[in-house]
């Protein structure tokens, strides 16, 4: 294995390149398996009904309160910041504009995203590792139950619905505390709001919200599950599928983030 | 059958909470888009207004059009005639149409920092309402941007005319003051005849006035035309027959009229002066003239003022000369 | 029976059949009385508490209700054997095989408490399987 010949040298890489290949083929393969699944009416059974209403529970409504509060937080204090620099530097009309597309179209998607993967993506993951290493997935094939639809596909459903749930809450939220800050605590500025909204949520920058969401809550659960069933059944490998999973859902987040960047203006 | 006991189960009420989270965004989903397309006008009844311009560099689809500062309508489609000149549709809410008139004026103004912005100017709100589809030129570039502020300006020193004409006017009681003393002098003590040691001396001082007088009384009549000719631009700015051109010409006018009158007080204030020379000695009669000098002077630099600042609004007026006394 | 590479043989050669063996776990993370009822949830659609009371009904009948509750590694090696053997039979099968018992039921002597738990089901099944080692033979009661 020494021998450093330029061959060899390219075969390693090849094969490297090739699993790199495969492992990504399998992501988008069971992305369009789960965007399939979830949009047929068959796939929800009372079986698989329960797995996403657990997920959801588990991935939204826990920590509904607590993040809530966090990103008020946030969103109040990126607000307060924003609006502030910019009415010192005299750019006071521009304050809500920038600070609506600074939180409602990056910020807080790619926080819940963050959020809901650290949590629910690392716990999803573990999961399957482990479901996978015990054999309890072929354990479910024997005895009738479809393993991809009773497991996986209501988690990726669960998932997605939950960052968006969670994204159009704090979203919300974010909006509210923007309109106060901005015009203080009356409502005779909507007009003005409703215009400053129509100018940044145009057709294109709505769609792209949506897609950009959308995917945030499918890799969020997809692409650990795709690495933890590629992992070989053998517990020791549970540790370093998880990682890997958690490692590619980052990358895969921030290019989702800087994609939508790119789109919108560029 | 055997029932299941039933046990408390591990979440309560699950499928509650997480109905009641799929409702809230759904909900918040529904309203956030329908509040979209509300503020982007979609519920709103419109009308359509058609600005052409001759660049639309700055113009982007979605651009409000203000009036007052206050945005009344939006950019919504943008094309590029025949003839090389630029079409912008604006939708305009049929509750804010009442602000444009069809003697309003549009303009495309840029600014160093942010966006270009297009504004109605609307001085004539009795004016008949601007019609659904109506087309209008959008003025872009320096003189035009220009032109609204220059009107208020122009305004603003009409009126400094007129009050300073005006029967309660300082210049006014001056020159009656003037009048007065000069009258008791010359008759009933002959006090203006010993000063100035001759006849004439004194008529030039009242010749001198009654011209400014004079003067005076035909720029108010001068001023009263560039009013009219003001209320016409509201009409037709830039209408056939330029309206640039008729007020250059009324600002020409009133510049020479206000020389003239400064050149006539300057020749009231040279005899004053040989008069205050020549009575120093007798008390009475010396101060009466120095308040009289004072407020001739006073009325002399504010005419001259106004010159100076007629001369600086007017960016066709060359001979920005101003000379004080 | 066979040997070890036999009994693969012999597994695949009735890959239809309802096994019940060590490899074929519980779903871990979810109760005994999940695990059963979650067949019938899926595959017939039922609700959970219409199924979980066909699931309690099975558990009644290999006396085991008091593990319902349970999960996998709550259970003692006889219930996770009744466990997965509700499993298997909550919808009739026609065939069930029973892999390696020794495996499954370490602390007992599991013919005769095979031949009991099987007796208590006989309506559900057609055939049942019991593969084992021949070395193992002794243990069974002659037939």
């Amino acid at each position: 294995m020494t021998s450093d010949s330029p061959t060899d040298f390219f075969t390693r890489f090849g094969a490297s390149l090739l699993v790199w290949l495969k492992s990504w083929r399998a992501v988008s393969r069971f992305t369009a398996v789960a965007i399939v699944e979830a949009l047929s009416p068959s796939t929800y059974n009372s079986a698989t009904r329960s797995v996403v209403l657990k997920q959801i529970y588990f991935t939204a409504w826990q920590i509904l309160p607590r993040f809530t509060l966090f990103s008020a937080l946030l969103s109040y204090v990126l607000i307060q910041i924003v609006v502030d620099t910019a009415r010192n530097f005299g750019l006071a009309d521009y304050a809500l504009e920038g600070v609506i597309r600074l939180l409602v179209l990056e910020v807080l998607p790619l926080m819940t995203a963050l959020f809901v993967a650290l949590r629910s993506g690392a716990a999803t993951g573990t999961e399957v590792v482990l479901m996978n290493i015990h054999n309890e997935i072929r354990a479910m094939e024997e005895s009738g139950i479809d393993p991809l639809r009773f497991e996986l596909i209501p988690r990726v459903i669960g998932g997605v619905i939950s960052v968006l749930a969670l994204t159009a809450v704090t979203s919300a939220l974010a909006l509210l505390f923007a309109y106060f800050v901005v015009y203080g605590l009356q409502y005779w500025n909507l007009p003005d709001f409703a215009r400053v909204m129509a100018h940044i949520f145009d057709l294109p920058a709505l769609a792209i919200l949506w897609a950009k969401v959308l995917a945030f809550g499918l890799a969020v659960t997809v692409i650990p599950i795709t690495e933890a069933l590629a992992a070989p059944q053998k517990l020791f490998f549970a540790p370093i599928a998880v990682l890997r999973g958690m490692v590619r859902l980052f990358f895969v987040l921030m290019l989702i983030e800087v994609l939508s960047l790119a789109l919108k203006y560029i | 059958m055997e029932r299941a006991p039933v046990r408390a189960p591990l979440i309560k009420n699950l499928e509650f909470k997480v109905g009641l989270l799929l409702a809230l965004t759904l909900a918040l989903a529904v309203a956030f888009i329908a509040y979209t397309l509300y503020s982007r006008g979609v519920f709103e009844r419109t009308q359509r207004l058609v600005l052409v311009a001759d660049n639309a560099e700055g113009v982007s689809i979605g651009m409000p059009i203000s009036f007052s500062g206050f945005p009344v309508g939006q950019v919504e489609r943008m094309s590029l005639t025949d003839e090389g000149k630029v079409r912008i549709e604006m939708s305009i809410p049929v509750k804010d149409a009442k602000w444009l008139r069809n003697s309003s004026v549009f303009t495309l103004e840029k600014s160093l920092v942010g966006s270009a912005k297009i504004r109605a100017i609307t001085t004539n709100l009795k004016d008949t309402i601007l019609a659904d589809n109506a087309e209008r030129p959008l003025y872009t570039g320096d003189a035009a941007q220009e032109i609204p502020e220059l009107i208020i300006k122009v305004r603003d020193v009409v009126t400094n005319l007129q009050n300073l004409t005006d029967k309660q006017s300082s210049l006014n009681q001056s020159m009656a003051n003037l009048q007065t003393v000069t009258g008791r002098m010359a008759g009933q003590y002959g006090v203006m005849g010993g000063i100035l040691g001759a006849e004439e001396n004194s008529r030039k001082v009242v010749d001198a006035i009654d011209r400014a007088n004079t003067l005076l009384a035909s720029l108010n009549g001068v001023s009263l035309k560039v009013d009219s000719v003001l209320t016409k631009t509201d009409q037709r700015l830039y209408g056939q027959g330029g309206v640039m051109d008729e007020t250059q010409k009324a600002v020409v006018q009133i510049n020479s009229i206000l020389t003239d009158a400064r050149e006539s007080l300057k020749k009231a204030d040279a005899i004053l002066k040989n008069t205050q020379g020549i009575t120093s000695d007798i008390k009475g009669a010396t101060t009466d003239l120095g308040t009289l000098r004072a407020q001739v002077d006073d009325s002399l630099t504010r005419v001259n003022g106004m010159i100076n600042e007629l001369n600086r609004k007017w960016p066709f007026s060359h001979d920005a000369e101003v000379k004080l006394p | 029976m066979p040997d070890d590479a036999g009994r693969i043989a012999l597994l695949e050669e009735h890959a239809s059949a309802a096994l019940i063996s060590d490899s074929l776990p519980l779903r871990a993370n979810l109760s005994v009385l999940e695990n059963v009822a979650i067949v019938l949830q899926y595959r017939q659609n039922l609700h959970y508490d219409r199924a979980a009371d066909l699931a309690w009904t099975l558990l009644g009948r290999f006396d085991q209700t008091g593990c319902a509750f349970k999960r996998d590694p709550d259970l003692d090696s006889n219930e996770r054997f009744i466990a997965r053997l509700a499993r298997a039979l909550i919808l009739p099968q026609p065939i069930i095989l029973i892999e390696r018992p020794g495996l499954l039921l370490p602390d007992c002597h599991y013919p005769s408490f095979l031949e009991a738990t099987l007796a208590a089901v006989e309506d559900l099944y057609e055939q049942c399987w019991i593969v084992d080692y021949p070395w193992n033979e002794p243990l069974y009661a002659p037939r």
